[in-house]
């Protein structure tokens, strides 16, 4: 391996002067200095950092340049220069090449949001050694941040293969500058971050909270629903400002998780709280359960475009646009709904009792310590699954099915709610075990949404032309090969489901929550 | 990923110029580059104004591995790495006589460096020699500056022949118009006659006083006049090239 050049970057301290410390070097160099253009940093990631979860830094550098930085070296993964990029939000914004082929799977639906933008102005100075090479560089930068009253200043020394000496040499010049603070090449981007109320990776759709096996009961719910309620809240403007669709998907998760909590955790909290607010959140999944629908009914969009015929996909336009324009309505609903004095009311409420120190009169389960009561939670929804999946015959409805895939939800959930309670590798294994299972039952329901989401379309479909019989003809065949999909997956689930009931697994189940 | 070998039989035609402004083109365009420095003369190295260590040597060159890593010097251009040339090279073929598979010994020193560059260029020495035989083997294209007299028609025909005799295909060879001059009636001609051939570039490089003066502000011309004639000429050249280099 080429070693990469070796980088150093540290903090300025107001005292140090740049000239001075130029000067003191330069006895033993030749010095050149170059003022470098100033220009506007971006730096963009996702609301839940898939980015920087991967290491990864993006930045838009002026208006159309981008930059993929592996962190924390700093080094250039891919960039592009261009015109026409300045207002890239989603990976299918950008033209088709590296770039793209690099975001695409990391983002996913998501959209990129600019975290902090920075004015960035420079002196290069490169030090020559006797024949006129150059054996280093050294940047000093000022990063001042757009809209707070901040300045970065750091120094960056970059040496060059094959001159170690004279980047030790310069290192060692700086350092008795009292230039001693070295920092990431990062360091302005994540303060600036700082400084606008989020750092990174303060955001992630998977649910986690520590909880003690000595709390109460009480103690232990109250947390795991004031983090459900921080999440719904967290996602609530990136649903209003309409950013992506897993604002309003990782909500209603975090709703979903709720509901399941308060039916769940039984004779916790006193009963009155428990029935307002599962009626409450009951008619919130319904009020936000509209645009979701039509959310996933256009992921669908790109996968049956490309099925279908050239010649017919502009019919399926149609109904997409269709869909598009029946979304843009529900979701003008939600919007209104989430800003309804009505909701606002309900949520502080919620908001206020799980922040009361008591929380209200004790019921019967109240004071149990947590960790008794999480093992009988998880195995009472484990049992149930284990009853009504032996009773799933090939013969059974659909329904059943997706029965099944609810409580497997209601299992994971509370597996999730509870896992800091027990050995971390056993939970581990129980979670990839029901994974297993929940993912044949995920592909289930997904082919029974797409084929819902046909049958629409072809009652609407007006017999007559014929271009709509051949369209209704080809989405005929694509509902017989769901259907058949759907048949597959079917069968598939009771050597899935054997798997997950086999003795093994529910011995683990006994021997830890038992 | 492509080695590219800027090499003529005949001295004082452009290769050195060549490698110099190609090799420093391609980092410029983002990929990750050196130039081997063949030449016991040490043109290139002088040009980017670096000294080889003490220590190295042909025998260290041809032994490879770590010898050459710990050789290799960043210029001072972004993604530009040079392996500079020491004397000792001019005892290369003795050297190269004494090995086993002594053919092959330049692209076994290069396999690992493969890996780590884009492109890599060998700015080599005139002369037909064990060390031709090596770069031919090693390289994936040889790149080959014409003067267009009559002589250099006839060390065209050299080398072809030579690579017949040792097995290497001709359509390894990419051939352009080097130092050409415009008033010379002589080199029109002999264009004239030379560019329907296959591996003929459309592209030439004119004898121009800011690359013949390179020795002077020793940089690439590209680098330090990047908006000459000169440079949008080895720009245009380099272009051309790209399209002919095997990607992958
Ligand atoms: N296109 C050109 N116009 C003017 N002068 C040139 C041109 N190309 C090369 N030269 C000059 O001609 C001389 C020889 O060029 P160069 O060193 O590149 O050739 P070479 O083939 O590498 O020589 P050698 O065989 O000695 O290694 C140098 O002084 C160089 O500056
Ligand atoms: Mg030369």
């Amino acid at each position: 391996m080429i070693p990469e050049p070796k980088e150093k970057i540290w903090l300025l301290p107001e005292s140090a002067a740049m000239n001075a410390i130029v000067d003191d070097i330069g006895q033993d160099f030749t010095i050149e200095i170059e003022p470098q253009p100033a220009v506007t940093i971006t730096w963009f990631d996702t609301f839940d950092w898939r980015l920087y979860r991967r290491r990864k830094v993006l930045l838009r550098q002026n208006k159309d340049s981008w930059y993929l930085l592996r962190r924390p070296s700093g080094e250039e993964i891919v960039s592009l220069q261009g015109n026409g990029l300045v207002g890239c939000s989603f990976s299918s914004d950008f033209p088709p090449g590296r770039l793209r082929t690099v975001l695409e799977p990391i983002l996913g639906v998501r959209r990129l949001l600019p975290l902090v933008t920075l004015d960035s102005s420079g002196v290069l100075i490169r030090f020559l050694n006797q024949d006129e090479k150059v054996v280093a560089f050294l940047f000093f930068h000022e990063q001042r941040m757009r809209k707070a009253d901040v300045v970065f200043r750091t120094v960056k020394l970059r040496g060059i293969r094959g001159y170690d000496k004279d980047f030790k040499a310069v290192s060692k010049s700086i350092r008795r500058h009292g230039i001693v603070d070295s920092v990431s090449p990062f360091y302005a981007l994540e303060e600036g971050v700082r400084l606008t109320g989020r750092c990174p990776l303060d955001y992630s759709s998977e649910f986690s909270i520590t909880l003690k096996p000595e709390m109460s009961a009480r103690q232990a719910t109250l947390a795991i629903f004031r983090r459900l309620l921080e999440a719904m809240q967290r996602n609530t403007p990136g649903i209003i400002d309409d950013l992506d669709s897993e604002f309003l998907h990782d909500f209603r998760v975090a709703l979903r998780r709720t509901r399941s909590g308060l039916a769940l955790i039984k004779r916790v909290l006193p009963p009155e709280i428990t029935e307002t607010f599962k009626k409450e959140f009951a008619e919130l999944g319904r009020v936000t359960g509209a645009a979701r629908d039509l959310d996933v009914y256009l992921l669908y969009e790109k996968d049956y475009k490309s099925r279908l015929p050239a010649s017919l996909r502009g019919g399926v336009e149609a109904f997409f646009a269709d869909i598009r324009s029946r979304r843009e309505i529900a979701q003008k609903e939600l919007v209104r709904s989430l800003r309804s004095p009505e909701y606002r009311e309900m949520i502080s409420r919620w908001h206020d009792y799980l922040d009361s120190d008591d929380g209200g009169e004790a019921s019967e389960n109240s004071e149990l310590p947590i960790k008794d009561l999480a093992g009988k939670i998880i195995l009472r929804s484990y049992r149930r699954i284990l009853n009504d999946g032996r009773a799933i015959k090939p013969s059974s409805s659909d329904k059943k099915m997706h029965r099944l895939r609810i409580h497997c939800k209601k299992l994971r959930y509370s597996l999730e709610f509870f896992a800091s309670l027990f050995p971390p590798a056993d939970i581990r294994t129980v979670i990839n075990q029901l994974k297993k299972l929940q993912n044949n039952l995920g592909a289930f329901n997904d082919l029974s949404v797409q084929q819902e989401m046909l049958h629409q379309y072809l009652a609407r479909l007006r017999p007559g032309s014929g271009r709509n019989q051949q369209l209704a003809s080809a989405i005929g065949g694509l509902l017989t090969s769901l259907h058949h999909e759907q048949q597959q997956v079917r069968e598939a689930f009771f050597s899935k489901f054997r798997r997950f009931a086999r003795s093994e697994n529910t011995g683990l189940y006994k021997k830890l929550f038992g | 990923m492509s080695v590219i070998a800027v090499y003529n039989i005949k001295g004082g035609v452009g290769k050195t110029a060549t490698a110099v402004n190609l090799s420093y083109l391609s980092a410029g365009g983002g990929d990750k580059t050196l130039l081997c420095d063949l030449d016991p003369q040490g043109s290139s190295t002088f040009y980017f104004r670096v000294r080889p260590a003490k220590k190295f040597n042909v025998s260290k060159l041809l032994k490879g591995g770590k010898a050459v890593d710990g050789n290799i010097r960043g210029t001072d251009y972004p993604g530009l790495d040079l392996l500079p040339a020491d004397f000792s090279f001019r005892n290369m073929d003795i050297a190269l006589d004494d090995l086993k598979k002594s053919r092959h010994r330049i692209g076994k020193v290069l396999k690992p460096l493969r890996q780590e560059y884009d492109h890599i260029f060998l700015d080599c020495p005139p002369n037909i020699t064990l060390l031709s035989e090596n770069i031919f083997h090693a390289a994936d294209h040889i790149l080959v500056p014409l003067i267009p007299t009559t002589l250099s028609h006839l060390a065209l025909r050299q080398l072809f022949r030579f690579l017949d005799e040792i097995g290497q295909k001709r359509s390894k060879v990419l051939i352009f118009f080097s130092m050409v001059e415009k008033r010379k009636k002589m080199h029109w001609e002999m264009m004239r006659l030379l560019i329907k051939k296959p591996g003929v570039l459309p592209k030439v490089i004119p004898f121009l006083a800011d690359i013949e003066k390179m020795g002077l502000y020793r940089q690439p011309v590209t680098a330090a006049f990047p908006r000459s004639l000169a440079a949008t000429a080895y720009g245009e050249l380099w272009t051309e090239i790209e399209k002919h280099l095997d990607r992958g």
